[in-house]
């Protein structure tokens, strides 16, 4: 029920613009982290001791055990910046999933995967960090271990996830920002869709070093 | 004997108490160059006189026969029945208030808006009606005039996501309306003043650049250059408020 019993009209303000731009400058940190973080894990396709090289290098200066934690915060701050505009209630995510279903379009679907991937991501993404911040240092042949472990599952799930809402975050965010314009839609829609199947082989190959790394 | 179209409409009539909503199934043959504007005025006269949608010019310039085909919003008189399978559906646009079957009040909802964005020129100026009509430069005329082209369908409203989801947001007919009058040298309405108006969550920053506005604007407005100019506009103008302080 919206009844108007107030006489106070709301004053204009600032703060969803400032919110705004943090979504989109955490999300752009965290696309960047990720292509970092998956061209230097991918290290150990070309050799072990090349990750665990990069891998010394970020804890001697600290990199990880502080930037760790700050990403982990950049994830979660992200996280409920863009979760303003994430339908909780059952009555909002019907009125979107119904949406989706009657337009057939391709962009309004990727935002509902974009949504389900954020809440994947979300947990497991966490998990992720967990586990590898409380067993520093990191090696190539811990990680191995871990994914001989049983872990494999775990990654084969949370890559594609990463990987699909990074491509269309970054997509998502040249749309928005006026990057992306309607004369070149065609190519930003192609490089989306070139990143991710990249990052997705180069996630997958690392993935296979990893399992059979002994 | 061309196709015959299998027609799924809705039928609902708010105003009847008896009426409930449901589909209901019309078959019609196709005939050459059939638009779904002659086709629905066909089956009235031919089959359902109780048959509810809008028409008005029959040439894409009124907007009044927006309606939501097979999945997507769009305009019945541009729509030919050839570029479409033998399985048609047709709902009223959502978002608007139904008046009954296809047809929907878009004119209250852009009434309201017109408001909200304060859509007239404002100016200190004096009018002197004896006076000539300043000039305009050529460029920025038609760069206006591409934007006043809106018929005001509401096709970019029911293809909204966020729309759907939040009846207080603007939509994209709003912001490229106030976008209009950002690029108008007679409104003389600073950015800050554009920014109250659409520096929310309510104007260009709920907009989840979902593109679905631009992807069924029956007439190709440029949507989603207005939407991405009005966001950086928008938040430079929050950010220099921020650092002026």
């Amino acid at each position: 029920m919206s009844v108007d019993a107030t006489m106070h009209v709301v004053r204009p303000g600032r703060r969803d613009a400032y919110l705004d731009w943090l979504q989109m400058l955490t999300g752009a940190g965290l696309v960047l982290f990720m292509w970092c973080h998956m061209l230097l894990v991918s290290s150990v396709v070309l050799s072990p001791r090349i990750m665990d090289a990069i891998a010394w290098f970020f804890e001697a200066t600290y990199l990880a055990q502080v930037g760790g934690p700050i990403i982990f915060l950049t994830m979660i701050t992200h996280f409920v910046l863009a979760a303003r505009k994430i339908p909780f209630r059952a009555e909002g995510q019907k009125t979107i999933w119904k949406h989706a279903r009657m337009m057939h379009h391709t962009d309004t679907w990727l935002w509902v995967v974009q949504a389900v991937t954020a809440m994947i991501v979300l947990i497991m993404g966490s998990v992720h960090l967990f586990v590898v911040l409380t067993d520093l240092p990191i090696t190539a042949a811990k990680s191995a271990a871990r994914v001989q472990a049983g872990w494999g599952w775990f990654y084969l799930v949370l890559l594609p996830c990463i990987e699909v809402h990074v491509s269309v975050g970054f997509y998502r965010i040249g749309v928005k920002w006026g990057f992306i314009r309607t004369e070149n839609r065609p190519q930003a829609k192609k490089a989306e869709n070139i990143m991710f199947a990249v990052f997705m082989g180069i996630g997958l190959i690392t993935l296979l070093r990893f399992a059979f790394l002994g | 004997m061309g196709r015959l179209l299998q027609f799924e409409i809705f039928r609902y009539n708010p105003e009847d108490k008896d009426s409930t909503p449901h589909m209901q199934a019309f078959v019609l043959e196709e005939t050459t160059n059939m638009t779904l504007f002659i086709a629905l005025n066909r089956l009235r006269e031919e089959q359902d006189p109780g048959l509810i949608f809008d028409f008005c010019c029959r040439a894409g310039i009124c907007g009044a026969c927006a309606m939501v085909i097979n999945g997507r919003p769009g305009l019945a008189c541009q729509t030919k029945t050839k570029e479409l399978p033998e399985a048609i559906t047709l709902l009223p646009l959502p978002v608007f208030k139904l008046i009954g079957d296809l047809s929907v009040d878009t004119g209250v909802w852009f009434r309201e808006m017109y408001q909200k964005t304060e859509s007239w020129i404002h100016t200190a100026k004096e009018f002197d009606p004896a006076k000539e009509e300043e000039r305009m430069d050529n460029a920025v005329a038609e760069e206006i005039y591409e934007l006043e082209r809106c018929i005001e369908c509401g096709c970019c409203i029911a293809a909204c996501g966020t729309a759907r989801m939040r009846d207080d947001f603007l939509g994209a007919a709003a912001l490229n309306r106030i976008a209009r009058f950002v690029i108008d040298p007679r409104d003389q309405r600073t950015d800050k003043q554009y920014f109250d108006i659409i520096g929310n969550d309510y104007g260009i920053f709920g907009c989840m650049g979902l593109l679905a506005c631009e992807d069924v604007c029956p007439k190709k407005l440029p949507l989603q250059n207005q939407l991405g100019f009005l966001r950086r506009k928008m938040g430079i103008t929050a950010l220099k408020q921020l650092f002026r302080k």
